[in-house]
């Protein structure tokens, strides 16, 4: 398993590299002192995990987060802003409090390795890091009903909540996955196993009527490849 | 002579009981009175009650007379009383006998009242100043600048770090550590502390500072030998210091300099820490908190006598500048 220490202090990175010396499973293949350094090492080495320390000049490590596509397992460690990992709407985060505890990282590398590790680099995109606000999410792909976009950002239609992503609607489209999610038109795609049914309109557009609500239109030209998709699928 | 017509002993026979009734009927009202703290109810429950109180304590009293005087003289009404109002109808003696014992009763019980309720007016400012001056010392003691625990364990962590690699160093920073530390919890004892003591405590917080961020962080002091006696609160230069490095030089990727200064001015201690800053300061509201509660703990111990200003008015440099009396 690769691994990528990212902490602007070098005293903690040389520290947490000796400490994880002790397990012969992980390698660690680079480190990084901010977060530029650290995208472009993650770009270049894919590490299977990520140790990432939250303050760092130049931005934070959530803000790292934010500026991945796709973002490997994340390990963050801090002295004291725990509080800020806990703050998350999910779990998937996995945090270690410095000086750390060598039982702690023990625990927290046998849980990393007992769970598949990631997809090939050019396999579509599963997850996102989303911070909208204050709030951030890890926002499994599958779930999300309809993106649409809204200027040069995508408003996700998530469950309940309706997360804003920075980046356009045509950029996040060639990382989706195809079999899943269709271009309903110039500003909308939808998640297939959303839909509960497809009604014909007008000059053959079609009306795709969602499962959690909104009723999207389905562009001419889109329509018929939506028809050849459900004919062949 | 009235007195001449009736022996002594009959007498105390009679006003002897009443007089003592009256003494523990007023005292099991001031008792009432204590232990369902009447004192603190508004002034027109409190009167309602001690009258209605009064009532029936002349009452009972005024029975008690009406009693001992049959048991001793045979008549309800004492000869005394007889004497006195000789020119009314018995039933009249009576009143006049209920009206005087009530008139005795009052009086009694509104100079005990005037005296409690002045008693407790003065009571309840005292323990009132006394929280209000509780409360300052609370504040005081809340807004003196602890060691940020962040600090604690980066430093910690970096310690944990050196003892492999660099053991002398090490041994080094437990002794930077060991006096930030004891200075930190010193500070609780003492408001102020001189300058000089101050900046060696800096010392020590920025030598472990550097360890963490090696030559990132550069320092440079200008102190003026007249200021090094000036008093001030402790901690206070750590905090400007800190919020220096954590807000410039730590956001800082390639880290700067931190300078120090201190002159006496007319009197005044001017004390400044400059740092350059990132260009976009977004976390400007954590920026306030740590000098926040400088600036209210110099409002509360010099009044409007010292200030504290942050300069953000030129770009990417930061200016903390403390005045105070000397």
């Amino acid at each position: 398993m690769k691994a990528l220490v990212v902490d602007d202090e070098p005293l903690a990175r040389r520290e947490l590299r000796r400490m994880l010396d002790a397990f012969p499973a992980v390698q660690v293949v680079g480190e990084a002192g901010n977060v530029d350094e650290a995208r472009v090492r993650i770009e270049e080495l894919s590490p299977d995990v990520v140790f990432l320390d939250i303050q760092m000049p130049g931005g934070t490590g959530f803000d790292l987060l934010t500026q991945l596509d796709r973002v490997p397992r994340i390990v963050f460690t801090t002295a004291y802003d725990q509080y800020a990992v806990k703050a998350f709407d999910v779990n998937a985060l996995d945090y270690l409090l410095k000086p750390i505890e060598p039982e702690r990282l023990a625990t927290t590398l046998r849980k990393i390795l007992a769970t598949p590790p990631h997809a090939a680099t050019d396999a579509p995109l599963e997850q996102l890091f989303i911070r909208d606000g204050p709030r951030c999410w890890f926002v499994p792909l599958r779930e999300v009903s309809v993106f649409t976009s809204e200027g040069n950002y995508v408003r996700l239609l998530w469950g309940k909540e309706r997360p804003l992503l920075g980046r356009s609607l045509a950029a996040l489209e060639v990382k989706l996955d195809p079999k899943r999610f269709f271009r309903a038109n110039r500003s909308q795609i939808v998640n297939l196993e959303f839909i509960e049914q497809v009604e014909l309109g007008a000059g053959g557009r079609l009306h795709v009527q969602m499962r959690d609500g909104p009723e999207i239109e389905v562009s001419r030209r889109q329509a018929r490849l939506f028809r050849a998709r459900a004919t062949v699928g | 002579m009235i007195f001449a017509s009736q022996p002594w002993s009959k007498a105390s026979a009679l006003w002897g009981p009443v007089s003592l009734a009256g003494v523990g009927l007023t005292h099991l009202l001031r008792w009432l009175i204590r232990r369902h703290g009447w004192l603190s109810l508004p002034p027109f429950a409190l009167l309602g009650r001690v009258i209605a109180a009064t009532l029936l304590i002349a009452t009972a009293s005024y029975l008690l007379t009406q009693a001992l005087s049959q048991a001793v003289y045979g008549t309800p009404v004492a000869p005394i009383t007889a004497a006195f109002y000789h020119r009314l109808s018995s039933s009249g003696q009576l009143r006049n006998l209920f009206i005087i014992i009530l008139g005795v009763h009052a009086a009694w019980v509104a100079i005990y009242l005037a005296f409690a309720v002045l008693r407790h007016r003065h009571q309840t400012e005292l323990r009132q100043a006394q929280l209000g001056k509780a409360l300052q010392t609370a504040e005081l003691r809340l807004l003196k600048s602890q060691l940020n625990p962040h600090f604690l364990f980066n430093a910690l962590n970096g310690l944990r770090s050196l003892i492999a690699d660099e053991p002398a160093r090490a041994r080094d920073a437990v002794t930077h550590l060991a006096r930030t530390l004891r200075y930190s919890l010193a500070s609780g004892d003492e408001d102020l502390l001189s300058l000089e003591r101050e900046l060696e405590m800096v010392d020590d917080y920025l030598a472990l500072e550097s360890m963490r961020l090696a030559d990132r962080l550069r320092v440079e002091r200008d102190i003026a030998p007249e200021s090094r006696t000036a008093r001030i609160p402790a901690m206070l230069l750590q905090t400007l210091v800190e919020n220096a490095i954590k807000h410039g030089i730590a956001a800082l990727k390639p880290g700067g300099t931190v300078r120090i200064t201190a002159q006496v001015v007319e009197k005044e201690l001017i004390l400044r820490v400059v740092n350059p800053r990132p260009d976009d300061t977004t976390n400007k509201t954590s920026q306030g908190v740590g000098l926040r509660n400088a600036t209210e703990r110099l409002r509360l111990l010099f009044g409007s006598r010292a200030s504290l200003r942050l300069d953000l008015s030129q770009d990417g440099q930061a200016t903390a500048e403390v005045r105070l009396p000397v």
